[in-house]
């Protein structure tokens, strides 16, 4: 897995199924606001996958507007600590 | 169903049914509609109303109960379960505190303008009931909202403010029957400043700092100067609350001194916000929103020069309208313009192979533009009617305001037609 970045927006990293976001543990609206940038930069080709403390309820209306789909691959018992992931693919990719 | 579909489907039912908070949002948009009618009826008095039943009291509470308490409760509903993680489990508490908090408002309403204190006070029973429910249910959600600790600190601060509002809103509707206070007018002012200022106050400047970024895609307000804000804003009204309630104007002037303190930090924080964040064009809801924002020192220097009979006669009249109508109407109407479609969209099916419908779509802006423009010219010739005792310039300020009320109640219905085709 390679590395590629560290912020405070989150951690970032590419993989063989795409570019990872990690913004569990930031306070809302920081998590959207990561994910947004991420993509918002054309950092992303076409996957993204998004590691999150809880569902990003409000981030699901940004996604339609800019074109992007959303699926959650994970959602665990986030009482647990458990993380939710979500994969988003540009549309007609 | 594939499994994506099924995820997805999941997703969805983690959210309230979108009938819960959207029968909150329609109904404050039917109460704003009745609060101007009431308050064109109430014109000759409501110039320089002091309190007392009669019809511009009614209008006061369709106001603060109907429109903002209605409103809110709603909001708090669907997003804070969301944000502290906490899937709703049973739909009826809320659902109880709707059937038990309308007919209580509607009744308490009718019988402040038919001035019927018999009636009166067990309506102000059956509302504060309902709000005590939800004080229990804002309490179960906020004891988790460990993720965001100012929205939560004001929150706790918000149901303490509730559960005295509700109190003395209680003790002030017994009054008018047995008369047990022995200075109504200064607990009426206590009511209006833990209710306007706390209450509501709280829960807009809390839900300020993730709803202001959010909307933005900023970064979250600092936390230091967000918690001396907060602080101080608790210094506040807990100062200026006693201080109606004991008559003390030393401890009032403290309390709107320090209050204009707390309001400069939350304005300097938002402004931070829209400084910072990656959206700049926010659109005619951020231009109410930044109009509240103008409103909030106002009330408060206005409620000073009103404490030191500078502000004419009708200077506590005024305090209370730019209060509840100037900053708390405006800004909450400002956020809803933004915020339903938004809250519409989520509730949006998510088939596979069928887009959910854009918020762009989802908003008629015709209404919210004819909305906004009312709403403005409304509030500036209603303060200019109070400040010169004029009740037929109040009377078209009202006229204008119902119009543009029912703008806003065009905008809502058309934000739940256009969701339907796609459900």
């Amino acid at each position: 897995m390679d590395r590629a970045n560290s912020c405070e927006d989150g951690r970032i990293w590419r993989a063989p199924d795409g570019v990872h976001i990690d913004v569990r543990g930031l306070e809302p609206p920081q998590p959207m606001r990561a994910i947004l940038r991420l993509l918002d930069l054309g950092e992303v080709d076409s996957v993204a996958i998004a590691h999150l403390d809880r569902e990003p309820i409000f981030l699901y209306p940004e996604l339609d507007e800019r074109g992007w789909n959303h699926e959650i691959v994970q959602f665990g018992d986030v009482d647990n600590g458990d993380e939710v992931v979500l994969r988003l693919v540009r549309c007609n990719s | 169903m594939t499994l994506a579909a099924s995820f997805l489907a999941d997703a969805k039912s983690r959210l309230l049914p979108a009938s819960i908070p959207f029968r909150f949002f329609i109904t404050a948009a039917v109460f704003h509609l009745l609060m101007w009618l009431v308050l064109l009826s109430a014109a000759g008095d409501a110039t320089s109303f002091r309190g007392g039943p009669g019809p511009a009291l009614a209008a006061v509470h369709l106001l603060t109960l109907g429109v903002l308490t209605l409103t809110a409760i709603g909001a708090s509903a669907q997003v804070l379960p969301v944000a502290t993680r906490r899937l709703p489990t049973a739909h009826w508490p809320i659902t109880l505190v709707f059937w038990l908090f309308v007919p209580g408002l509607i009744a308490l309403c009718a019988a402040m303008y038919i001035r019927r204190p018999a009636v009166i006070a067990p309506a102000a029973a059956v509302t504060a009931a309902a709000l005590i429910i939800f004080a229990a249910i804002l309490a179960d959600n906020l004891r988790r909202a460990t993720s965001l600790p100012v929205v939560a600190a004001y929150g706790w601060a918000a149901l303490a403010s509730l559960l005295v509002l509700a109190g003395l809103g209680v003790a002030l509707a017994g009054d008018y029957q047995i008369g047990v206070l022995p200075d109504h007018a200064a607990v009426a002012l206590a009511h209006m400043i833990i209710g306007g200022f706390g209450f509501m106050g709280f829960l807009a400047l809390g839900f300020s700092h993730v709803l202001v970024p959010m909307f933005a895609l900023a970064a979250t307000p600092a936390k230091r100067p967000a918690y001396a804000g907060f602080v101080l804003a608790v210094v506040a009204v807990g100062t200026g609350t006693v201080g109606a309630v004991l008559g003390s104007k030393m401890m009032l002037t403290f309390a709107a001194l320090i209050g204009l303190g707390a309001a400069g930090l939350h304005l300097w924080l938002m402004h931070q916000a829209l400084a910072t964040g990656m959206r700049k064009r926010l659109g005619l809801s951020f231009v109410l929103v930044r109009g509240a924002w103008v409103m909030l020192p106002s009330v408060l220097l206005v409620g000073l020069a009103s404490l030191y009979d500078l502000a004419g006669p009708n200077g506590p009249t005024l305090f209370g309208f730019l209060l509840v109508a100037g900053w708390l109407l405006t800004f909450l109407l400002g956020i809803l313009q933004r915020i339903l479609p938004f809250l519409a969209s989520m509730h949006a099916p998510r088939a596979p192979g069928k887009s959910p419908p854009p918020i762009s779509e989802l908003a008629a802006s015709r209404p919210i533009r004819i909305h906004s423009i009312c709403h403005a010219v409304a509030l500036f010739v209603i303060a200019a009617a109070i400040a010169g005792d004029m009740p037929e310039l109040l009377r078209v300020g009202a006229g204008v305001g119902f119009v543009g009320a029912f703008a806003f109640l065009w905008f809502t219905a058309e934000v739940v037609r256009r969701l339907v085709p796609h459900a």
